[in-house]
């Protein structure tokens, strides 16, 4: 469904992704971890089409297309859905015109007829107890006034009803308590197919206690330095990221000792 | 320096007002049978406007709005309006709107076109009824403002409306006045309305402002001015709709007056049409806990100027007043927002806002904005603000990546930059006309 | 505690420190003006033929321009013929040593705090002591020079820099620009002179401190700094003057210009004498302050605390010219008595990328009018535009004013401009506060005034932050119940 080949990536002339190989297919749930700072939000924001993300080198073939020469609204047409880490509030913008037209757009782009509003009810409300997201908060204005687990909840919600086929969450669970984790895991873990795929971007272990991957891989400095199977989390919690900076800065020397 | 042109219809008007005067052969109608105090007021007003003549930018209130460039071409200020164009009112539908609904064409009342059941308690004249009841004349001699065409339109005002609530009457829909203004030639249009609202009443006022030539017609110069009064207790929701066409210029003066524990709220909305336009309001808070608050919502497009000069006039105490202007300026459009509080020393406790917005959308669009504080009296709290800005790129980027199109998306942005003022209005029809009015000039957003 | 009224009387009351009268011998000249004066200053300081026909095209401006309409207040009728347009203290021009400096003279300036002796001087600061219409003394001028900088009295600069004075010079603001401009243009006698040549950050603050002594004299002096590319220099003015019934007329010129990659700051503590509480006398303070950021990356920052002077009437401006220039204009401003101040900026937006701040504090007490007046004009060309105005008005009783008059003008859809304003008073429950911790509420009033003004006050070099607080708090203490 993904490929991601050599991926180099700059923001402000600073190199941020530095070569990243990676492949996803339905079906698969894929873990993204590392420390701060290696590259992980960058990621998700270079597959989304963030202004201001710049690929230098590299490609990225999703759903055998192209993804990187497509405007934002045309990758999530295709099916790509990314949870942000911070989402926006959109005072003015109901939440549920804003789903409307977002579906709409999207329909009309599978070519698909439009929603009967029926149906988008219907939806809409078995989607929001899918997710147990609050009918109230549906009517309010784009995630204003949310608190910061309300908002990642809302994002989920969206997840439902776009219904995408790849989705990536971008530290969906930083800032959230305990339920609210629950909840979103069990909201992602019904949404889960062999059809779709989840890159799931974390910075700790405790997300995918409740979301299980299939693989995880560590970033670091903006490369992949090392994957595994969700064993691999369990370690990283353990030991912390220090000893695959050592492995990575270690690497590194003995690289360029070759050259 | 800008050397000023001659205007030709200075020379017009001042032409004009020495026929009025001289007797029976009037220039403009209806003049006859005036008391003469009235006539003494229309004297002096001319005597005013002769002195300051038409305004040019060296006036501090028409610095960023050159008006030589709409008054050089030749206005009839005399011969009959076209009676049968009160069909052009249903341009100004506001669909399941429930209301009382009148039309004026060129400012004189078409009673035949009116629709609905007169809400009770109301009473309705024409302004040339009124003046010559001398109960109401005084109305038509006071002295609103001293200002170019404020005292133009005392001297030469010509028909319109006037409209009283009864006290403690409460009429059950609102009034609708539909403007609408056409001419076959170039015509000056001076229309003054009045409206009362006796005390412990409440009425709402709907305008709306549509027009009958062609974008290439002939010009219509509108020189318009209200005085209304809210009285004690009283209320007034006063809406006004611009929705004319390009051959119109409009210059609308409105002189509010409120009196102790009143509420006044105006809604101004304006949208790509009329070359010009100007809105003055100028609301006076002469009596102890009045209340007002003052909305504005101006779409420009095309090569539209679109000036809004409000003024807020505290002079008496513990009065409250609220004002929220925001533009969203597209193509080569101007847009000029000059907001004024003034708090006079007696006008302890007030609390004045005032907030200014822009969404500058057009690469050759220009928004001039001149928030203004004058206070007098220390225990107050003031404050106002003026943004100039665009789309938040956040904003649009999150939209987009939902799967929203670039220009639904930016149409869903103008309408929540829109919707602080929208929301406020409280008959849901007429939100949802209004919605729909800015949704015409932005594509994609009326889904 | 006392009343409002008696606190409120205690402010009008306060008395200006700095108000008497040197007696020293004068060098003036007769009052009145024509273009004999003019030629008659120019001889005094044997000026080169282009300066002198350069201050005559500045007379003739004058004479064609016409007082100013458009100001917060009155424009009081002033008769330019009973003014004297020079007055320089006898004796010799320019003091090559502190020995040959009038005894009176010195005392003057210790009474004023400002000690001429390089040993005396605050550390880090280089002094030039301008005395009515001469400037009589530059600190530190030797060690500049080691650097290449150039730091002298206008005079000085233009026997001995003319190419560079005459390059610049009216290149911001020009002799036509306004009437007080015109005439600085043509009967200016000193000032200062400042040049920092490439890529030299000047190691002290450069300060010039201005003294009107003598009566019906005026004050013209013209400042021109040159900030040549990736260099910095901070500059600071001050200024006092004796207590008199009648106004003097203080009409001043700066003009900076700041190459690319380079940096002025220019600090003001104004505090010429404001007049009784009656409104009679003090200096009319109309001055023409406007620097350009001609290169790229250039910034330019005002800073100003305006506590003297019964009128004044100033709007540093910047022109960001250079593509990511920066201006900024932090301002405190304070009116008691009859006071006047029509005061704040002007940032021309012209190239890209361009930022501006407006940090603007007014305080308005007794029966002072305190307008705050700017204009943010953003051009077709200067894409990604930013400014930020804030607007703050304070009143102290209910006799004062306090008026904001901003103009946002933008023509660029790239543009983000925006200007906050509030008016408010000091709160009761703020002094109630302080006092419950066991402030008294003169201390209270004086540190509330100190932290709202903190914004400003902060961008002062710090030897002046602390006189300027101190400054605030005499002007204004025990002035809320």
């Amino acid at each position: 469904m993904l490929i991601i080949k050599n991926l180099h990536a700059e923001v402000e002339e600073k190199e941020i992704l530095k070569g990243i190989d990676l492949s996803v297919n339905a079906g698969e749930v894929h873990a993204i971890m590392g420390p701060n700072g290696s590259g992980k939000s960058s990621l998700a924001s270079v597959l989304a089409g963030r202004k201001n993300f710049h690929v230098t080198r590299g490609e990225v073939i999703f759903k055998g297309k192209n993804l990187l020469d497509s405007a934002p609204e045309d990758r999530a047409r295709e099916g790509l859905f990314l949870a942000f880490q911070y989402p926006m509030e959109i005072p003015g913008v109901s939440n549920i015109n804003f789903l409307k037209t977002a579906i709409a757009e999207i329909r009309a782009h599978r070519n698909l007829p439009p929603l009967e509003a029926k149906e988008f009810l219907r939806m809409s409300r078995e989607k929001q107890k899918l997710v147990e997201f609050d009918a109230q908060l549906v009517n309010r204005s784009l995630n204003e006034g949310f608190s910061g687990g309300e908002k990642k909840r809302n994002e989920i919600f969206q997840l439902a009803m776009l219904e995408p086929e790849l989705a990536i969450l971008d530290e969906t669970d930083s800032g959230l308590d305990i339920d609210a984790l629950r909840i979103v895991s069990k909201g992602v873990n019904k949404l889960r197919s062999d059809k779709n795929a989840f890159i799931i971007i974390t910075h700790y272990q405790r997300l995918l206690e409740y979301i299980v991957p299939d693989y995880v891989h560590v970033l670091y400095d903006g490369r992949i330095v090392k994957s595994g199977t969700k064993e691999l989390a369990m370690e990283l919690e353990e030991k912390g990221y220090d000893w695959l900076k050592e492995e990575a800065r270690g690497k590194e020397t003995r690289e360029r000792a070759t050259i | 320096m800008v050397q000023e042109p001659a205007i030709p219809l200075y020379e017009e008007v001042v032409d004009g007002f020495n026929k009025l005067l001289s007797g029976p052969t009037a220039a403009v109608a209806g003049p006859r049978a005036e008391s003469n105090s009235l006539r003494r007021a229309r004297e002096a007003a001319f005597g005013r406007f002769r002195e300051r003549g038409f305004p040019s930018i060296k006036d501090e209130d028409w610095r960023y709005t050159q008006i030589a460039r709409f008054l050089k071409d030749k206005y009839d200020l005399s011969g009959t309006f076209d009676q049968d164009q009160s069909a052009l009112a249903d341009k100004a539908e506001i669909p399941s709107l429930d209301s009382y609904r009148i039309v004026l064409v060129n400012g004189t009342w078409q009673r035949n076109a009116s629709r609905g059941v007169p809400p009770s308690g109301l009473l309705l004249l024409t302004t040339a009824e009124a003046k010559q009841d001398p109960v109401f004349a005084h109305y038509f001699e006071q002295r609103t403002g001293d200002h170019h065409f404020t005292a133009l339109n005392a001297a030469l005002f010509t028909d319109g409306i006037f409209i009283r609530v009864d006290a403690n009457a409460v009429p059950d829909r609102p009034l609708h006045i539909v403007h609408v203004y056409t001419a076959d030639r170039n015509l000056l249009v001076q229309p003054r309305h009045v409206v009362i609202v006796n005390r412990n009443a409440a009425l709402t006022v709907i305008e709306s402002v549509v027009s009958g030539s062609p974008p290439d017609g002939p010009r219509i110069l509108v020189n318009s001015v209200a005085e209304i009064m809210v009285e004690q207790d009283a209320q007034l929701e006063h809406i006004l709709i611009q929705t004319a066409g390009q051959s119109t210029r409009l210059i609308q003066h409105t002189t509010v007056r409120q009196k102790r524990q009143s509420l006044y709220n105006n809604f101004t909305v304006t949208l790509p049409g009329s070359e010009l336009v100007r809105n003055e309001l100028h609301v006076r808070m002469e009596e102890e806990y009045s209340e007002s608050h003052l909305y504005g919502l101006y779409l420009t497009g095309g090569r539209q100027l679109v000036d809004n000069h409000t003024l807020v006039d505290h002079q008496k105490p513990s009065c409250q007043s609220n004002e929220l202007y925001k533009g969203v300026l597209l193509d080569q459009s101007t847009g000029i927002f000059n907001g004024k509080i003034y708090v006079h020393k007696d006008a302890q406790k007030t609390n004045a806002f005032q907030q200014n917005n822009n969404l500058v959308i057009g690469d050759k669009a220009t928004i001039d904005s001149k928030p203004q504080l004058e206070i007098f009296a220390d225990d107050v709290k003031c404050s106002h603000g003026s943004t100039v800005g665009q789309f938040s790129e956040e904003a649009l980027f999150y939209l987009r990546s939902r799967g929203i199109g670039e220009q639904t998306a930016k149409g869903l942005l103008i309408n929540a930059f829109a919707f602080d003022v929208t929301e406020k209005i409280r008959t849901p029809a007429l939100r949802s006309h209004i919605n729909h009015l800015i949704g015409d000039h932005i594509p994609a957003v009326n889904s | 505690m006392p009343n409002d009224n008696e606190i409120i009387d205690n402010i009008a009351n306060k008395e200006y420190e700095f108000g008497f009268v040197t007696d020293i011998e004068m060098d003036t000249a007769p009052v009145g003006l024509d273009e004999s004066t003019i030629r008659y200053i120019s001889e005094k300081k044997n000026e080169p033929e282009w300066l002198l026909n350069w201050r005559l095209k500045g007379f003739q401006a004058f004479q064609r321009e016409k007082l100013p309409e458009w100001q917060n207040f009155p424009m009081p009728s002033i008769d330019f013929q009973k003014i004297s347009y020079y007055a320089a203290p006898k004796s010799k021009k320019k003091y090559d040593s502190l020995d040959q400096v009038d005894p009176e003279l010195l005392a003057t300036f210790e009474k004023l705090g400002i000690p001429l002796s390089e040993q005396k001087t605050l550390a880090g600061v280089a002094v030039d002591v301008v005395f009515d219409s001469i400037s009589v003394k530059t600190t530190y001028k030797e060690k500049l020079a080691e650097l290449g900088i150039i730091f002298c009295s206008f005079g000085e600069a233009v026997q001995e820099h003319p190419e560079l004075v005459q390059k610049y010079l009216g290149s911001v603001v020009p002799y036509s620009d306004n009437i007080f401009a015109a005439l600085n243009a043509a009967v200016f006698s000193d000032g200062s002179f400042v040049y920092i040549p490439k890529g030299v950050r000047c190691p002290m603050e450069l300060s010039t401190y201005f003294r009107i002594n003598t009566e019906n004299t005026g004050q013209f002096e013209r400042t021109l700094i040159i900030a040549d590319e990736g260099s910095y220099v901070s500059y600071l003015e001050g200024c006092t003057a004796p207590m008199r019934d009648e106004n003097q007329l203080h009409a001043a010129v700066v003009e900076l210009i700041a190459l690319g990659n380079a940096e002025i700051k220019y600090s003001t503590v104004q505090n010429w004498y404001p007049g009784d509480k009656e409104g009679k006398g003090g200096i009319y303070n109309f001055v023409t302050k406007r620097g350009i950021c001609k290169g790229d990356h250039g910034k330019i920052s005002w800073t100003q605390v305006e506590t003297g002077s019964s009128i004044t009437w100033k709007y540093p401006s910047v022109i960001l010219q250079g593509d990511h220039s920066t201006g900024e204009f932090y301002s405190v401003a304070v009116t008691r008595n009859r006071q006047i101040a029509d005061t704040g900026t002007k940032m021309h937006h012209i190239g890209r990328n361009t930022r501006s701040r407006i940090i603007s504090k007014g305080i308005s007490a007794g029966h002072g009018n305190n307008s705050y007046r700017g204009l943010v004009q953003i051009g077709p060309k200067a894409d990604e535009a930013r400014n930020f105005t804030q607007c703050d008005s304070l009143l102290i009783g209910d006799q004062c004013g306090a008026h904001t008059f901003p103009y946002i003008e933008s023509k660029n859809n790239s543009a983000t401009v925006e200007h906050e304003a509030t008016t408010s008073k000091i709160g009761e429950d703020q002094i109630f506060y302080l006092n419950q911790r066991g402030i008294d509420s003169e201390k209270a009033v004086a540190l509330i005034i100190n932290g709202y003004a903190r914004e400003v006050l902060n961008q002062l070099p710090m030897e002046f932050a602390v006189e300027a607080q101190k400054l605030l708090s005499i002007t204004l203490e025990g002035s809320v119940g």
